[in-house]
């Protein structure tokens, strides 16, 4: 593998920041939350206060200690969900993409069903027919999401293993004897790595999107905390309306965080697979000071400002800025 | 528009104007000049210095060819020369002037494509610097049809041509280099590896520039249609009168088409002379030894061995000269001091070399001496059974 | 090398044959058309001997290596590996892999970039029931084999850290590792760099010369078949033109075509070098009638349009496929077992 390094880039830092800071949530959230998110001990419908941050419900929780709880169900639900998805996907994608002919165009077939089927009604549609005491399950939640979420990367997956697998090196691997699915699984599927991280990344967003979806119209179990069951309780209290902000916000603006997150840290993988993106990781005063332009242009390669004596003003950085 | 020589008679009737005039600006006979030019990739820390000061000169009409094995810098070089190179190569050091001609044999002031900005890049490219790239397939866009390709360039540098002149144009072209016209209206992927190369050709002579520069053209195809390309190439030069840096690997293809060879090592020059010089005496060890790489068609059947090792790591350059640990003549000094390109006494060669240096402290051995080496080496059976 | 045993024949192959079956797109009905890329060939590979294959891209040189390694199904035609007759519609097997073994062209291409090179050796050893302590010793030894020295400095670097010839070196000692009887090279030096060829040629040389591999040198470079090969094929549009022992096919072309690939070499040392104006080598869909090269070829006469050559014994051990040639006997065996001759072995060793 490669040697892995920090990426220099703010925007990916920034997203590795973001996710860890939710991953700690989810990890010693629980632990944090000042009272019982379900304990109805306070007074009803109070603002932010000092007492509690972000105020009571109309049955007068505390809505921090719901947001802290409730970020460890809707984190373990969305990476169970990535998780398995990814999985799938590779597994029916490199299959398809690999064996070729008739189990391609069987696997193929499936996953253009999956992704013909609108998502969303589906996963109503399996999830109103499960045991009503499993929808408390994340486990389960995880696995119904991920049926759902997989075809799109399998279809990705497939269209990358068709042009590895007419690669010299996969054809080298079969002269030596190697069994087809020790070419898949170890000559094909490191070469798949970029594509697999960033199609896991998206696959954890839609699952928390689904899973927050499914909670927010309660078709999981209310009782269990997450963010969707939050905007729930929020939507049928009217809290919309009756202006409680400080009720459906806060985990609005998680989820939007953590989507942020998984796409910011997605710029990375992109860095990381593309050297020429790579190579461009000079700061802009840095740039200056060489006197090279602030975007490198394709037909215009740059000259250091020590080669062009007589120039005051870098004349290239007048056309870039033109 | 529709007389195939068209173009020629348009290149005489410069020709003559260049004489006739009298007040215009004296044209250089080098149409670039190359002085101290360095070619970095990246900067700072992880720099690595790809190209190092170079200079050469191009006349008018010649063909100057650039051998090396890669990461020579060969191909760094000319792409930079341009302005052509992608990130992260950055130009460090030098100046690149260009000497080109206006329409009526009047010649511009000369231009640094150094210091020139894009406007000015621009106005040079293609109608006075043309580039033929190694991979032709994915020079043009697969979903155009040749003719269009045509069409654009001309739409773009001569707005006073209408639509049926352009497509003539076109024509003219492509018969130029050998083909049927019928093909501007094929895909590039309806034709074989020869034909897109010619149709790079025709293209890059669209506008009738004074430079073309071909990057590795012929590498990609079989021997025969390489050399139904050489000889068109040296039939258009002939009849066009441009000038060719030609890049390439294969030295014996050099010496037949070009007329001046610099052979090129770790990003700087080690030899520069006339084709036939560099063919019969080499006087750099690393040219002869490339010299050496290619199995002769003729004469008995001996062991030959190419050059030992591999090229230095361009980040890692050892003190002295940089061949000193694939060199087979390497002595004492060559691992402390670095040798300068030096010209030599006879005819404007130049060669950077220990060995070649007067006073050096050894021999030069026979293989690299003055005289021209045997012109086909028909050893001996003796030689041959050792 | 001491007095040439008896020549034993490693591999044949007799008329292979292969067509593929293209549809054009993007029409209603799908245009199947036929490409015959090889065409009933008929090649012996001899112990401690090099046969070149020589031809153009789209000749089938290619095809052909590849129905050796049987990693393409031959239409029809039979392999004989070691005296047994292989079914042409079998299935490969792993015993053949291991006498029989492919090096391709690109080596860049032909290593896993996310591999080290350990892996590119310890597969094969591993498939091949290498015992789990002897693999380490192993690679090290295929490394020495092919001189990368000293191994260790090797056997943990990524593709991307060797040069081009290095690689392919590794490529090679990836064959060796299965001790192949048979050593297949699909052109194993044209993406290299002009210094480090000979020694890839060199190493292959002495791969036949000193462990008695029968290798088959796939190439366009007639002048480094020259360099190396015992015996000489040329092949046009999938069928063998001329072929000779030694280097007589090179040093007097007997068929146009090989004429034309001689002239064409870039040769500053003859300044008559000149080539023939034509289309690239045609790829025929149906049989063609009469001679392949004869829309190409200077010398055509009547009979080459309409009748196919038979193969003419210009020479000993010389077999030429061209009318020209027709006050000469006809060849009598299909293929001529080569004896080992090499003019006073001047190659090497």
């Amino acid at each position: 593998m490669r040697t892995l390094r920090l990426p220099r880039s703010p925007k990916v830092l920034l997203g590795l920041g973001i996710l860890t800071f939710f991953i700690i949530m989810t990890v010693i959230g629980p632990w944090l939350a000042p009272y019982n998110p379900s304990a109805t001990d306070f007074l009803p419908n109070t603002g932010p206060s000092a007492h509690h941050w972000l105020g009571t419900t109309s049955l007068g929780q505390d809505i921090f200690s719901q947001l802290l709880v409730g970020a460890r169900a809707t984190m373990v639900v969305a990476l169970l969900a990535g998780l398995v998805a990814t999985a799938l996907s590779m597994t029916i994608g490199v299959a398809a993409g690999y064996l070729g002919g008739y189990t391609d165009d069987g696997l193929s077939l499936l996953s253009n069903v999956f992704l013909a089927i609108p998502g969303l009604p589906l996963l109503i549609v399996i999830d109103s027919y499960l045991p009503v005491n499993s929808r408390s399950n994340a486990f389960v939640i995880g696995l119904v999401i991920s049926l759902t979420g997989w075809a799109w990367g399998a279809r990705v997956l497939r269209a990358q293993t068709m042009s590895l697998r007419n690669r010299d090196f996969v054809e080298a691997a079969r002269i030596i004897g190697e069994k087809r699915w020790r070419i898949m699984l170890s000559e094909i599927a490191p070469n798949l790595l970029p594509v697999l991280a960033s199609s896991l990344l998206f696959t954890v967003l839609y699952a928390i999107g689904a899973y927050v979806t499914l909670a927010y119209i309660g078709l999981t179990s209310t009782s269990v905390w997450n963010w969707g069951t939050i905007l729930y309780w929020a939507q049928s209290n009217n809290a919309p309306l009756s202006n409680e902000w400080y009720w459906f916000v806060p985990p609005g603006i998680c989820i939007a965080l953590v989507g942020t997150g998984l796409a910011l840290v997605n710029f990375g993988i992109d860095e990381f697979i593309n050297p020429r993106l790579r190579a461009a990781g000079l700061t802009s005063k840095q740039r200056r000071s060489l006197g090279l332009p602030r975007r490198v242009r394709l037909g215009f390669t740059p000259v250091l400002r020590s080669a062009r004596p007589g120039v005051v003003a870098p004349t290239n950085a007048q056309a870039a800025s033109q | 528009m529709t007389d195939p020589l068209h173009v020629r008679d348009e290149r005489e009737a410069r020709d003559s104007a260049a004489t006739n005039t009298v007040d215009r600006p004296t044209s250089s006979e080098f149409v670039l000049e190359v002085r101290d030019f360095s070619v970095d990739y990246g900067v700072g820390s992880s720099m690595v210095r790809a190209v190092s000061d170079v200079s050469l000169n191009l006349r008018r009409s010649s063909v100057l060819g650039v051998a090396g094995e890669s990461g020579s810098g060969k191909s760094t070089l000319v792409y930079a020369m341009t302005r052509l190179l992608r990130a992260p190569g950055v130009i460090s050091a030098g100046n690149v002037m260009l000497n080109v001609t206006d329409d009526h044999g009047n010649a511009l002031a000369p231009v640094d494509l150094v210091r020139a900005n894009e406007k000015e890049l621009r106005a040079v490219r293609w109608s006075h610097v043309s580039i033929v790239l190694q991979s032709a397939l994915s020079a043009l866009n697969p979903v155009l049809r040749i003719g269009k390709e045509f069409d654009e360039v001309l739409k773009t540098h001569r707005p006073e041509m209408n639509k049926t002149q352009r497509r003539e144009r076109a024509e003219t072209l492509l018969t130029m280099v050998g083909l049927d016209a019928t093909r501007l209206d094929r895909y590039p992927h309806e034709l074989s590896g020869g034909q897109r190369q010619r149709i790079m050709i025709a293209l890059a002579l669209a506008l009738d520039p004074e430079l073309v520069i071909m990057d590795e053209p012929t590498t990609a195809l079989d021997v025969v249609t390489q050399r139904e390309i050489i000889n068109q190439l040296y039939e258009l030069r002939t009849r066009f009168g441009f000038a060719m840096i030609f890049i390439t690997h294969d030295l014996s293809l050099l010496v037949e088409l070009a007329d001046e060879i610099v052979v090129m090592y770790a990003g700087q020059i080690v030899e520069r002379a006339s084709a036939l010089e560099l063919y019969e005496a080499p006087r750099h060890p690393y040219t002869l030894g490339l010299l050496n790489s290619f199995p002769p068609l003729h004469g008995a059947r001996r062991e030959l061995t190419g050059i030992p090792g591999s090229p230095p790591d361009l980040a890692d350059l050892p003190a002295g000269c940089n061949f000193a640990s694939r060199c087979p003549y390497v002595m004492e000094r060559c691992h402390q001091e670095e040798p300068r390109l030096t010209a030599l006494e006879e005819g404007g060669r130049s060669v950077s070399c220990w060995l070649q240096v007067s006073g050096a402290s050894a021999s030069v051995p026979v293989e690299l001496a003055r005289t021209p080496r045997v012109k086909r080496a028909h050893p001996t059976s003796e030689e041959a059974v050792s | 090398m001491s007095a040439p045993e008896s020549p034993t024949v490693q591999l044949s192959a007799r008329h292979l044959t292969r067509h593929f079956v293209t549809r054009t797109p993007g029409k209603l009905r799908n245009d199947k058309r036929v490409v015959r890329a090889v065409d009933d060939v008929s090649l012996d590979l001899v112990k401690g001997h090099v046969t070149a294959v020589v031809g153009e891209s789209g000749s089938g040189k290619s095809v052909l290596a590849r129905m050796l390694a049987r990693i393409v199904k031959p239409t029809s035609g039979e392999l004989i590996l070691e005296g047994t007759t292989i079914p042409s519609r079998a299935k490969r097997t792993l015993d053949y892999a291991a006498k029989v073994q492919l090096v391709l062209q690109d080596p860049y291409a032909s290593t896993n970039p996310v591999h080290r090179v350990r892996h590119s050796l310890e597969r094969p050893l591993a498939i091949h029931g290498a015992a789990r302590g002897n693999i380490d010793a192993l690679a090290k030894a295929a490394l020495t084999r092919v001189s990368l020295e000293p191994p260790e400095r090797f056997l943990d670097r990524y593709p991307h850290e060797l040069s081009g010839g290095q690689l392919q070196r590794v490529s090679i000692a990836r064959a060796l590792c299965v001790q192949p009887n048979v050593l297949l090279a699909d052109e194993p030096i044209s993406m290299l760099d002009v210094s480090v060829r000979l020694g890839i040629l060199n190493l292959l040389r002495g791969l036949c010369d000193d462990e008695h591999l029968a290798v088959l040198y796939i190439t366009h470079d007639i002048a480094s078949a020259r360099y190396l090969a015992d015996e000489i094929v040329v092949m046009y549009a999938g069928q063998i033109v001329e072929r000779s022992h030694g280097t007589a096919l090179v040093d007097e072309p007997t068929h146009p075509y090989t004429q034309l690939l001689i002239a064409s070499v870039p040769d500053p040392s003859d300044p008559t070098s000149a080539a023939t104006r034509g289309e690239s080598p045609p790829i025929f869909e149906v049989a063609p009638v009469g001679c392949r090269f004869a829309p190409r070829c200077p010398h055509a006469m009547e009979i080459c349009r309409t009748t196919d050559p038979p193969n003419f014994q210009v020479g000993d051990g010389h077999v030429s496929h061209c009318w020209l040639h027709a006050d000469k006997p006809e060849a009598v065996v299909e293929v001529a077992l080569p004896e080992r001759r090499r003019e006073g072995d001047t190659t090497k060793r």
